[in-house]
């Protein structure tokens, strides 16, 4: 196969510090090449630099064999090539038939036609989103789907997915691997970066291993397995350290006394009818399909949503009613929810690390003087910035500057500065490299060993199986199912959360 | 004033106390079939308190009291035994149901009478001191074979009293309990209680009658506590909590108009046993198919033990679900490996061996 797209000793540097070095990589025509690598290894530089995001520092770019340099990403689009971003670049005022049509309107737009013609579009990929809900309506993953339809939607002829499973339940990914294999064989090149390395070993026909800025290896799928890859991406095997055979010795946390009890929650037709019970100095792990109702579960707990108005059940904390109707007072009780969708929810992208952390701590009204003191927040952030390992220049760096790791460690932080009685992770490795991903699987087992009760959310099994003491299966807005450390198996839960 | 408009609200809206919702059994109480399996065990007529006496473990059967795998009738009593507690000497108290409490010797014999029929519907007793005895009196308004009636009339006429074995004198220790059920001194020398209409267990001073809770909003209704092998204690729910039951709790006019119109053993309230007659009143999906009962089905009856720890953290508990038949679990005891369970629902008593029982993360 001929060279699509071929980059040669391609650096890019950022305020003078190189992102990537001397990188070579190439894509041929109708490909699957899989892009790995620890979160800050660079991935996400280089393919922005194919998507012109970014222009490399130095190098070269070649594009069906002519040197090439993509002022913007609309021009890249025009010479197809389509870049689906790990944070949604959707509109989210327009509707998802208007997102997908963006760009592509015809001077006269008659709304009913596109969303007709988007519903027909969705349904041949089998995506489950109705055409006319706004964006800002819909859940993480319906966005990712929203992405992946429009980079679908423009003919592209290099399509580069950046994460794009990391939202998607296990149907819906497996939609989405017969529509990469659809594409593939209609001569698509994929670019396709996760962290999931199984996907990338069963749908690759290459595979590239980036590791701090520089390129590692690259070879053709068969080559690898799970340990090589991770070997190549952090210079050791973290395998067993992950999600291997630690399980079989674990022991399960003994319960505590009961901290939560949440009664008959209802909301609309997500959370139906809901009763659990969380335990402190244990991790209770909740698994379910996306629109299970378990996230709706955990914000109407902390007073992100509220449940419903009439005979909406009752959630006991401390063996007190309580109802929230903001956040803010279920922080001060000592209840804390870390967001699934960290880039919109979890942090202010243009403050500092450190004025994100304190704002966690003005939020629980924990500060000690009464106005803001910059020495508080300094001393502050240099103590979770050193307790939770964040990697960055110094504490006054921008979090959107960070790695996905790196920031999840900033949204914890910001968390555990409240001081939470009840904290509740929702995803808390998404999108977050496997070195990161050790390291906060740590946190959560450090947390719930000094008492505290620990609520995971999870749609990744080997990690609800790895960290949880107990394990609830939440399906069409309940939990259906309990299984203690001992008894859960993977067959065992996906079948609770299935049927 | 802004009490009474809140609880308008709240009925209005379903929140507070109309939220008619019930704490689920996860966690150490997640549901097994624990007692059901257990081996079959001694058959009955309502077998109700246990007591180990001599070494030995009694039980109460109606009018009677038993011993032994053998089933050795011990002493026969002239009205239905409610509570038994046993002395260091060898003497064992009994509580009867027409009232008065009895002393019998190691033969069975009546040897004294410690109290008239003022002192009824007795549910526990327990020794404080060889001659202190703790007496819980489930209600002063209704008899003790009318526990439904007196829930239903949500009272809080239940009692605490001292009896001195020597002066015969007693003392009010604590009064306006919601139906205490289950009695127990803790090492510490204050008193635990299950307080079964408020579904919680609470903690006495002797002294001062103060009322302490330790563990609320339970899922079933408590009765009668004793101490485990590991410092905790072992709780036995009589009855279950149901949203039904909590739903026509909160309806004054209703339940009024029932217990006036249907028979006690077919009213909207909890029991020992169910499912005897298609007349009792039944929830969506307590119907039988094919005729069997789904184990999640909602029910009327349950047994259920709970062994939670010296911090009252539920460790362990056994459980028979809607589809089993050893419900209404009234009396617990250990003795070495074996928890003695009486069934008064299944009607019968049966042991556990704890020693095959691994705890483990609350499951067996």
């Amino acid at each position: 196969m001929a060279n699509l797209f071929e980059l040669k000793n391609v650096t890019k540097k950022f305020h003078g510090v190189p992102a990537l070095s001397n990188v070579n990589f190439d894509l041929r025509s109708g490909e699957v090449h899989s892009l790995l690598g620890e979160n800050g290894a660079g991935k996400s530089t280089l393919t922005k630099i194919l998507a012109g995001v970014h222009e490399a520092t130095d190098g070269e770019v070649l594009f069906e064999g002519e040197h090439c340099r993509f002022s913007n990403p609309a021009e890249a689009l025009r010479n197809g090539i389509a870049m689906v971003f790990q944070e949604t670049s959707l509109v989210p005022s327009l509707t998802v038939a208007q997102n997908i049509y963006l760009g592509n309107e015809k001077f006269l737009n008659r709304l009913r036609g596109i969303y007709i013609a988007a519903q027909q579009f969705l349904q041949s990929l089998n995506f489950p989103v109705d055409p006319t809900m706004y964006v800002s309506q819909l859940g993480a993953a319906q966005k990712q789907m929203v992405e992946i339809a429009r980079a679908v939607h423009h003919n592209a002829r290099v399509i580069i997915f950046d994460e794009p499973t990391a939202t998607l339940t296990p149907e819906e990914k497996h939609h989405f691997f017969a529509l990469v294999k659809r594409l593939k064989q209609s001569g698509v090149s994929i670019v396709f970066i996760s962290h999931a390395l199984e996907e990338a070993l069963s749908i690759s026909d290459r595979i590239t291993i980036l590791r701090d800025g520089q390129h590692v290896i690259t070879d053709d799928a068969s080559a690898f397995d799970r340990d090589k890859i991770i070997s190549a991406m952090v210079g050791r095997s973290l395998s067993d350290e992950l999600y291997g055979h630690a399980g079989d010795t674990r022991k399960a946390r003994p319960y505590g006394r009961k901290v939560l009890s949440a009664q008959n929650l209802s909301m609309g037709s997500i959370v139906r009818n809901n009763s659990l019970s969380i335990y402190e100095g244990q991790i209770t792990g909740i698994f379910g399909l996306i629109g299970s109702g378990r996230t709706e579960t955990a914000k109407i707990i902390s007073g992100v949503v509220k449940r419903d108005f009439f005979h909406g059940g009752e959630v006991r904390f401390n063996d007190k009613p309580v109802r929230y109707r903001v956040p803010r007072k279920a922080v001060r009780d000592g209840i804390v929810y870390v967001t699934e969708d960290r880039k919109l929810e979890g942090f202010f992208e243009t403050k500092s690390i450190a004025e994100n952390i304190y704002t966690g701590l003005l939020g629980a009204d924990l500060n000690k003087s009464m106005t803001v003191s910059y020495s508080e927040m300094m001393t502050l952030a240099d103590e979770w910035t050193k307790k939770l390992n964040v990697k960055a220049i110094d504490s006054s760096a921008k979090v959107i500057e960070l790695s996905g790791g790196n920031q999840q460690k900033v949204v914890i932080a910001k968390a555990l500065v409240q001081k939470p009685k009840l904290i509740i992770f929702d995803e808390p490795t998404r999108g977050v490299d496997v070195g990161a991903i050790a390291e906060l699987h740590q946190v959560i087992n450090e947390l719930a060993d000094s008492g505290m009760a620990v609520v995971v959310i999870s749609s990744y099994l080997p990690e609800i199986l790895n960290l949880a003491d107990r394990i609830l299966v939440s399906r069409q807005g309940r939990v259906v199912e309990e299984f203690s450390m001992e008894d859960a198996t993977e067959e065992k839960i996906m079948y609770a959360a299935v049927h | 004033m802004i009490g009474s408009l809140k609880s308008r609200l709240d009925q209005f809206l379903g929140r507070g106390q109309a939220a008619v919702t019930v704490p689920s059994l996860d966690g150490a109480l997640k549901p097994n079939n624990r007692l059901d399996e257990a081996l079959a065990g001694i058959k009955g007529e309502a077998p109700d308190n246990l007591v180990l006496w001599n070494g030995q473990v009694l039980w109460s059967e109606g009018a009677q009291i038993f011993s032994g795998p053998e089933k050795t009738l011990f002493a026969q009593m002239q009205s239905d035994v409610t509570a038994l507690a046993a002395i260091k000497d060898g003497n064992l108290v009994v509580a009867l149901s027409e009232g008065g409490l009895q002393m019998l010797d190691g033969t069975g014999q009546q040897v004294k009478t410690l109290a008239g029929s003022e002192i009824s519907c007795v549910t526990a007793l327990e020794f404080i001191a060889p001659e202190k005895l703790v007496i819980a009196i489930g209600s002063t308004e209704n008899s003790i074979n009318e526990w439904a009636r007196d829930l239903l009339e949500q009272r809080s006429s239940g009692q605490l009293l001292m009896l001195d074995l020597v002066s015969g004198q007693s003392n009010v220790i604590a009064q306006n309990l919601a139906y205490p059920s289950g009695l127990l001194q803790t090492p510490f020398g204050a008193l635990i209680v299950s307080e079964a209409w408020t579904s919680r267990i609470v903690k006495i001073d002797i002294g001062s009658g103060e009322k302490t809770p330790v563990m609320e909003d339970l899922p079933a209704y408590p009765g009668r506590i004793c101490r485990s092998k590991d410092a905790g204690y072992w709780i036995c729910m009589f009855a279950p909590r149901s949203p039904l039951i909590e739903f026509v709790l909160r309806e004054p006019v209703y339940r009024k108009e029932m217990m006036a119109e249907v028979d006690p053993e077919f009213w909207i309230a909890p029991a020992l046993r169910s499912g005897y007659s298609f007349h009792e009143p039944m929830q969506g999906g307590a119907l039988k198919q094919m005729g069997i009962l789904k184990p999640w089905a909602p029910t009327r009856s349950y047994g259920l033990v709970i062994e939670v720890d010296e911090r009252f953290v539920p460790v362990r508990s056994f459980h028979s679900r809607a589809g089993g038949k050893r419900h209404g679990i009234t009396s617990a005891l250990p003795q070495n490996d074996l928890l003695w369970v009486t069934s008064k629902g299944g009607q019968e008593t049966f042991s556990i061996n704890l020693g095959t029982d691994v705890i483990d993360g609350g499951n067996v």
